[in-house]
């Protein structure tokens, strides 16, 4: 009896030690976004804060509902504790949805800074790095967006959609650019972002009132690194090469010219590309094989869908309009920046070691002159709920 | 079976009965010592006659007003005494022979049941409990005359167990009218009873019942054994003696079911369980009681099984909101932010931006809020019942979010709560995880998810050592038993049920019926 009022006494104790680590939410800064730049003597961060007065459902006092902190430090854990001189609350980024990089920090490197967002146990893995295409972060974080209430949620939704949905586009999330960086043979690549109209007006809540916000924010272009340096930028056309090429196309639609005059719009349904590594006369060689499954989405010129000879020949019109775009992003990639984003090195590692054992060390060399054989074979489905163009009608 | 009430009614009545005051033979000694015992209480009625030719014979009749049927006393005793003998041969017998007492009980007392007392104890405990005493002058020896009769409570629908379809009965207070109850839904001469009197001055009648073949002896053994040791002064409800033998002295969970249904007790009985009926409650209570048995309905069978089983999984997912909603919420706005959607815990922390109290007191404010109000629903007169849940659902429900004191989200945890609660079909079993509910509450503030895993743990290493009677108290669960699983979180068809449940009968074929057929099954 006496033994377990002392074991009672004793467990008491425990509670002692509660509580030291709890947090109100009303003590939190929910920080949705974090913009990096670089400045004069480190880091410059730009932390967007969410307001959450102004999201409640009484509506608030009608004030922005975003607020942006900023701090300079040395390294980014300085820089992230001096916010705390100039918001009130503790800054939580567990929640953080985007990560922003200024285009100039990006080119001096961003492993430094991603060492310690990926060590931060409160920070999860599952938010998009983007870099901010001919402008800062800060630029970028300082812009209200329409139709969603934060321009974090904005942001991150535009590029998931568009993840999804178009080809030209693509997300890159913390854990697949580390992944990038740290694989053998493979070079990260990183979304752009960029600022169209009026940059300074977009901070103003006043940028939403107009049916056309004078200044916006949406992604473009795909940002290729060596190592963790940005070194140049991908066009449209290339990003759908290296979309098509990695595979990661998953829904898009593509216009591909009739025989004689107008456009077919092709809507891809099931896109899959596989690499595989050959050793030719004991020199690396690579194959793309490429299945694509279409539908037919718009014509727009007088062809005969009921007939085969007409599907077959859109059918090879479109797999030389893929090849074609996946010899350009290849031949661009190895001329004009000598990165193997593709991760082409990494194919040869994982099916060929022995290979890749020998050219490892003059990969920087062998990738640029590297050949690279592309398949592509398109199968088209169906045509829609009509057949013929009724365009064809009219005319007569 | 005589044979163990005869040992317990002497066992009971070991105080007294060392040295039985045996009856004067004088009538009137007799009448006020009786008179001085009972204090001279005004309800008991002693009324002093003369029979036998001449009225030579001197006699009295004594009974308590209200608990004795004075109608019945006048129309069939005193009438045959006073007037139908008179001028009878019978009345010229009684002076002249030689055992009056016979002569009288064998020919002139026209009730059914009587029986000889000779001693003071047994006339008071019958006395009290409303029979009738017939004394003669001249004669140490007396008559009960069984002549009870009070008013009472007739069988009306069980309201804390109410069903949508099923019998409407309920139990009453009166003994009797229970086991008579049971016996109309079970009639197999294997369904024994054993009475026992318990409380030295309550002297409440207790019936043991069960079927003889199913139970199992040595529960039974063991319950014998728990109520030959009580020993109080009253027995005034079921309560007393669920607390006097259940098995362990201070655990949150009931080890002894209680239901105010025929129906529910029959079925536990069928099973192999073995029910207590005190004198005085609706309330029966029943054993061994597991913890599945709390979960389980009587309408679970009365329904389709689908519903029934779908309800069945739904009792037990509530009795987990009902312990660990407000907890889980604590942690998760306190320690365990980045489990919550973004866009939740931006929702939340909107609401909870005007709030002035760290989220343990505001759900511990909330809490304690609505456990005033259920107790207040509960004793206060039903005329001012409207005005509290004004009061009440205003007041908390309303006000305290519009004034910013309670956040929305708050005010939704402890409703669900509160609502899931209200689902279990027992009562006890409610209580129990409403008071865990704090412990969870107090562990979700000091430690987070990390103290309810702690919790949980705990709990259920405690209902695992607990036990009703012998049984493990989570069987089939822990031990699990494949074989009876099909009355735990599911409530199979009848016909797939042929066993009893194993770790409660021996005697396991219940049935022997399979699957229904239809005729066009047997034509092939």
């Amino acid at each position: 009896m006496i033994n377990k009022k002392i074991l009672l006494l004793l467990s008491l104790i425990f509670l002692l030690s509660g509580c030291w680590d709890k947090r109100e939410l009303n003590e939190l800064a929910i920080t949705m976004a974090l913009g990096i730049d670089q400045s004069d003597d480190g880091y410059k961060v730009s932390a967007q804060v969410v307001v959450p007065s102004e999201l409640s459902s009484k509506g608030g006092a009608g004030h922005s509902q975003i607020v942006l902190f900023q701090a300079t430090g040395k390294t980014l854990d300085d820089a992230l504790r001096k916010l705390t001189k100039e918001s009130p609350r503790l800054i939580y980024p567990g929640h953080l949805q985007m990560l922003v990089f200024g285009e100039s920090l990006a080119k001096e490197g961003i492993g430094k800074a991603l060492d310690f967002i990926s060590r931060n146990w409160e920070v999860r893995a599952d938010f998009y790095l983007v870099v901010a295409k001919d402008s800062t972060a800060e630029e970028i974080l300082n812009v209200q967006t329409p139709l969603e209430n934060m321009p974090s949620n904005s942001m991150f939704n535009t590029l998931q959609k568009a993840t999804v949905n178009n080809s030209t586009t693509t997300g890159i999330k913390l854990v697949d650019f580390i992944g990038d960086l740290e694989r053998k043979g493979n070079e990260p690549v990183l979304t752009g972002i960029i600022i169209t109209g009026d940059k300074k007006s977009g901070s103003n809540k006043q940028n939403l009132d107009s049916i056309s916000p004078s200044a916006r924010i949406k992604y473009d272009g795909l940002a290729i690194f060596k190592e963790d340096k940005l070194i140049g930028w991908l066009d449209e056309y290339d990003t759908r090469g290296y979309n098509g090429i990695t595979n990661q196309v998953k829904r898009a639609v593509s216009t591909v010219a009739c025989p004689e005059e107008g456009e077919v719009n092709l809507e891809i349904q099931n896109y899959q590309a596989k690499l595989k590594s050959k050793t030719v006369n004991s020199s690396p060689k690579l194959e793309i094989k490429i299945e694509v499954t279409a539908n037919v989405g718009a014509v727009e010129c007088f062809i005969d869908l009921r007939k085969e000879e007409t599907i077959t020949e859109l059918e090879k019109t479109f797999e030389n309009q893929i090849k074609e775009n996946i010899h350009h992003t290849i031949k661009t990639v190895q001329n004009d920046f000598n990165s193997d984003v593709f991760g082409f090195g990494a194919t040869i590692y994982q099916q060929d070691p022995k290979e890749w054992k020998k050219i490892q060390d003059n990969w920087e060399e062998e990738f640029p002159n590297l050949k690279v054989n592309v398949d592509v074979n398109v199968k088209i489905e169906h045509v829609g709920a009509i057949d013929n163009s009724f365009l064809q009608n009219m005319k007569d | 079976m005589t044979s163990i009430t005869k040992k317990t009614g002497a066992s009971n009545d070991t105080s007294s009965s060392n040295e039985k005051i045996s009856l004067k033979t004088n009538l009137q000694d007799n009448l006020q010592y009786i008179k001085n015992t009972l204090g001279e209480s005004s309800d008991i009625i002693t009324r002093e006659i003369r029979i036998g030719q001449e009225g030579t014979i001197k006699a009295g009749i004594i009974y308590t007003d209200g608990l004795s049927d004075a109608t019945s006393l006048q129309n069939f005793i005193l009438e045959t005494l006073m007037l139908d003998l008179k001028e009878t041969q019978l009345e010229e017998n009684l002076t002249t022979t030689t055992d009056l007492m016979d002569t009288l009980k064998d020919f002139a007392m026209t009730v059914g049941e009587i029986k000889d007392v000779t001693n003071y104890d047994d006339l008071f405990t019958s006395l009290i409990s409303g029979d009738a005493i017939f004394l003669v002058d001249g004669y140490s020896k007396g008559f009960i005359i069984g002549n009870k009769r009070w008013a009472e409570r007739g069988v009306t629908e069980p309201t804390a167990q109410t069903v949508v379809r099923g019998p409407r009965e309920g139990f009453s207070e009166n003994l009797r009218i229970n086991t008579a109850l049971i016996r109309r839904i079970i009639k197999d001469p294997n369904l024994w009873m054993e009475s026992r009197v318990i409380g030295r001055r309550s002297k409440t009648n207790i019936a043991i019942m069960y079927i003889k073949d199913v139970a199992d002896d040595a529960v039974l053994e063991e319950l014998r054994t728990r109520l030959d040791r009580i020993d109080i002064d009253g027995i005034l409800e079921s309560g007393y003696i669920e607390e006097l033998i259940q098995d362990s002295k201070y655990s949150l969970f009931p080890t002894v079911y209680n239901t105010e249904r025929p129906d529910s007790t029959a079925a536990s009985l069928l099973e192999g369980r073995i029910a207590i009926l005190i004198d005085g409650t609706p309330f029966v209570l029943v054993i061994p009681a597991l913890f599945t048995h709390f979960f389980q309905s009587t309408e679970d069978y009365y329904q389709r099984t689908e519903i029934a089983s779908l309800i069945r999984l739904l009792r037990f997912v509530s009795f987990g909101i009902a312990m660990l909603a407000p907890s889980l919420y604590i942690a998760a706005i306190t320690f365990h932010h980045e489990m919550l959607p973004p866009a939740l815990l931006i929702s939340l922390a909107a609401q909870r931006e005007s709030v002035p109290f760290p989220a343990f007191i505001e759900v511990m404010i909330m809490e304690i809020a609505f456990e005033i109000l259920r107790e207040a629903g509960l004793r206060m007169p039903r005329a001012i019942g409207s005005a509290m849940s004004i009061v009440g659902g205003f007041v908390i429900g309303t006000a305290a979010v519009e004034a910013g004191i309670i956040s929305a989200a708050m005010v939704i945890v402890v409703s669900i709560t509160a609502i899931a609660s209200f689902i279990s079909p027992t009562y006890d079993l409610s209580i129990a995880g409403r008071m865990m509910r704090f412990v969870f509450i107090a562990l979700a503030a000091t430690f987070g998810l990390y103290g309810v895993t702690i919790g949980l743990i705990a709990l259920v290493l405690h209902l695992c050592s607990l036990s009703s009677f012998g049984v493990s108290y989570m069987a089939p669960l822990s031990p699990f038993i494949a074989s009876d699983q099909k009355d735990v979180f599911i409530r199979a068809p009848i016909w797939k049920m042929i066993k009893r449940p194993s770790f409660i009968s021996k005697n396991s074929i219940r049935q022997q019926y399979e699957a229904p057929k239809s005729s066009k099954d047997t034509q092939e």
